[in-house]
C-alpha cells in the first residue's frame, strides 16, 4: 500500500505535501489511518445458544441493577 | 491514497517518535512514549469512592481481608485491561465500536447504556469527593464543580491526544497522596483489629457484602474497558507494542494497589475509634476524622489525595463516555482532532461532566447514598462488559495470532464468575433486607 503512494498522486497537488504525507503515513500501519477504521467491520457470527446466553445475562444485570436501584431509593427515602 | 486527515496526521507524529526511539535502541523514552493508557485506566480507578471504600474499609474492619484482596483484585484488573490494551493495539478500534460492529446495535447500545449510567452517577461520585475534600479547607460545591469543569475544559485544549495524556498523567501522579497519608497516620499495627492479616472482618452481612461489592467495583469497572481499549487506539498503539503496553497496564496496577492500600493503612488508623467519622462523609467528615485522630498532616494529605482523585477520575471517565459516544454513534473520537472536527466526541466529554457537576448543586441531594452506591452499580452491571470483551478478545478473525490463549481465558472466566457473584451477593442480600424479607 505504501508503495503506491506516488502512483495515486491527485493532479494539482503539490510535490512537497504529497511528499510530507507519504513520510507520515509511513508511521502508521494500513489500518490505523482513519480511513480505514471507519470501515464497518462483518457481523460476527453468534450460535442460537450463545444469543440465548448473551440474553439471559442481560435479563439477569438489569434484575440486578433493578434491585440496587430500588435499595437505593428505600435508603434515600 | 487515502486523504490524511488531521487526526492521521497527528498520531503518525506520535509514531514517528516511537519509531526512532525503537530504531535507535532508547529502551526508557520508548517505555515513557509508549506508557499512558494502562497507568490512567488503573490510577484513573482508584477514583475518589474507591478511595473511600478503601479507607473505610480500614476504619471499620481493619486491614484485615482487605490488604489481601486488594492486591488480588488489581491482578485480576490487570488480566482484564492486558485484554483491552491488546484488543486497541490489534484492531485499532474502540471497544464500543467493536461490539457495535461485531455483534449488532442491540448490544452495542446496551453496553453504551450501561456505560453511561455507570459513568454518570460515578462522575456524581467523583465531585462528592472533591467537595469533601475541599470542605476540609473549608471551600464549598461551587469550587468543586468549578474546578472539575474547569479541569475538563483545559484539558481539551491543543487537539491532541498525546498533550491530554500527559496531562492527565501529571495529574494522576499525586495519587500517590494516600501513600504519605498512611506514613503520616502512624496506623496502630499492632493494634485491635488492625493488622489481623486475612480475617474476615466481623459485622452485618449486608455491610460486610456492600464493602466488598464496593471494594470489587473499585478495581475493575465498564469505563476502565472502554477507556483502556479506545485510548490505546487513539494512542496508535500496534501489535508492536503490546510488550510495552502490559509493562504499562502492569505499573498502573501496582501503582493503583500501593496506593489503595495506603487509603486502606490510612483508614486504618481510625479503627480503634470505632471508624469514627465515616458517618460525616457527606460533610469533611473523613479528613476530619483522621485529623483528629493521626493529626492534621494526615487529614491534609488525605483531603488533597481526595481532590485529585477525585479530578483525573473526572477526566478518564468523561473520555471513556466520550469515546463510547462518539463510537457508536459512528462519527469522528479522537483527541487528536479538534473540538469542531468532533463535535459528538468533545460534546459527550464536557457533557457528562456538566450534568454531573449540576447534580451536586441540588440542594438536598442524597450525594452520600450516590457516593456509596456508585461502586455497587458498576460491580452489578461489569459481567455484560466483561463477557462481550472476553468474545472480542478470543475473535479470531479480529484479533488473530493475537486472540486470547486458554490459560487467560480460564482467568477471565473466573474474574467474570466472581464479580457476579459479589454483585448478586449484595443486590439480592439488600433487595430481601429492603423489603423485609430477611431481618437486618
Amino acid at each position: 500500500m505504501r508503495s503506491e503512494i506516488p502512483e495515486q498522486q491527485e493532479p494539482g497537488l503539490p510535490l512537497t505535501r504529497l511528499l510530507d504525507e507519504q513520510e507520515l503515513i509511513m508511521h502508521l500501519e494500513p489500518d490505523q489511518l482513519v480511513a480505514e477504521t471507519v470501515r464497518p467491520l462483518p457481523r460476527a457470527h453468534l450460535s442460537p445458544r450463545v444469543v440465548a446466553g448473551l440474553w439471559a445475562l442481560r435479563v439477569f444485570v438489569l434484575i440486578a441493577s433493578a434491585m440496587v436501584i430500588y435499595t437505593f431509593i428505600e435508603q434515600v427515602s | 491514497m487515502p486523504p490524511l486527515t488531521d487526526e492521521d496526521t497527528a498520531r503518525s507524529h506520535d509514531r514517528s517518535r516511537v519509531h526512532h526511539a525503537r530504531k535507535h535502541g532508547k529502551r526508557w523514552f520508548l517505555l515513557w512514549l509508549l506508557i499512558g493508557p494502562g497507568i490512567l485506566a488503573m490510577l484513573g480507578e482508584n477514583d475518589g469512592p474507591s478511595m473511600i471504600a478503601y479507607a473505610s474499609d480500614g476504619a471499620q474492619y481493619g486491614l484485615g481481608l482487605f490488604v489481601i484482596l486488594i492486591p488480588v483484585l488489581f491482578g485480576m484488573a490487570y488480566v482484564c485491561q492486558e485484554m483491552c490494551m491488546r484488543l486497541g493495539a490489534v484492531t485499532h478500534r474502540g471497544y464500543g465500536e467493536l461490539v457495535l460492529q461485531r455483534y449488532g446495535p442491540a448490544w452495542g447500545w446496551f453496553g453504551a447504556g450501561d456505560l453511561c449510567v455507570t459513568n454518570l452517577v460515578t462522575l456524581i461520585a467523583e465531585f462528592v469527593a472533591i467537595r469533601v475534600g475541599l470542605a476540609y479547607f473549608h471551600l464549598g460545591a461551587g469550587v468543586a464543580v468549578a474546578l472539575g469543569l474547569a479541569l475538563v475544559l483545559a484539558t481539551l485544549s491543543g487537539g491532541r491526544y498525546w498533550r491530554w495524556e500527559r496531562t492527565v498523567l501529571a495529574l494522576a501522579i499525586f495519587n500517590g497522596l494516600f501513600l504519605v497519608a498512611a506514613f503520616l497516620a502512624h496506623p496502630h499495627l499492632g493494634g485491635p483489629g488492625s493488622l489481623s492479616l486475612g480475617s474476615l472482618p466481623h459485622g452485618s452481612t449486608n455491610t460486610l457484602l456492600l464493602l466488598i461489592a464496593s471494594t470489587v467495583g473499585a478495581t475493575v469497572t465498564p469505563w476502565m474497558i472502554f477507556f483502556q481499549q479506545s485510548a490505546s487506539a487513539d494512542k496508535g498503539m500496534t501489535p508492536g507494542d503490546l510488550r510495552h503496553g502490559r509493562y504499562d497496564t502492569a505499573i498502573g496496577a501496582v501503582l493503583a494497589a500501593v496506593f489503595g492500600l495506603g487509603a486502606l493503612v490510612a483508614g486504618a488508623a481510625l479503627v480503634v475509634h470505632d471508624g469514627g467519622g465515616i458517618q460525616g462523609f457527606a460533610g469533611a467528615g473523613f479528613p476530619s476524622a483522621l485529623s483528629h485522630a493521626a493529626g492534621s498532616a494526615a487529614g491534609t494529605v488525605f483531603a488533597l489525595g481526595l481532590v485529585e482523585a477525585g479530578a483525573v477520575a473526572i477526566l478518564t471517565i468523561s473520555a471513556s463516555t466520550a469515546y463510547a459516544a462518539g463510537e457508536c454513534v459512528g462519527v469522528s473520537h479522537s483527541f487528536n482532532t479538534s473540538v469542531r472536527g468532533a463535535a459528538v466526541f468533545h460534546a459527550a466529554n464536557v457533557g457528562v461532566a456538566l450534568i454531573a457537576a449540576a447534580v451536586i448543586l441540588i440542594p438536598g441531594a442524597p450525594l452520600l447514598s450516590i457516593a456509596l452506591n456508585a461502586n455497587v452499580l458498576a460491580t452489578v452491571l461489569l459481567p455484560v462488559s466483561l463477557v462481550f470483551m472476553l468474545m472480542l478478545a478470543n475473535d479470531r478473525q479480529l484479533m488473530g495470532q493475537w486472540a486470547n490463549r486458554v490459560s487467560i481465558n480460564a482467568i477471565g472466566v473466573l474474574v467474570v464468575v466472581f464479580v457476579s457473584l459479589c454483585g448478586t451477593a449484595y443486590a439480592v442480600d439488600s433487595f430481601l433486607l429492603s423489603t423485609h424479607v430477611i431481618g437486618g
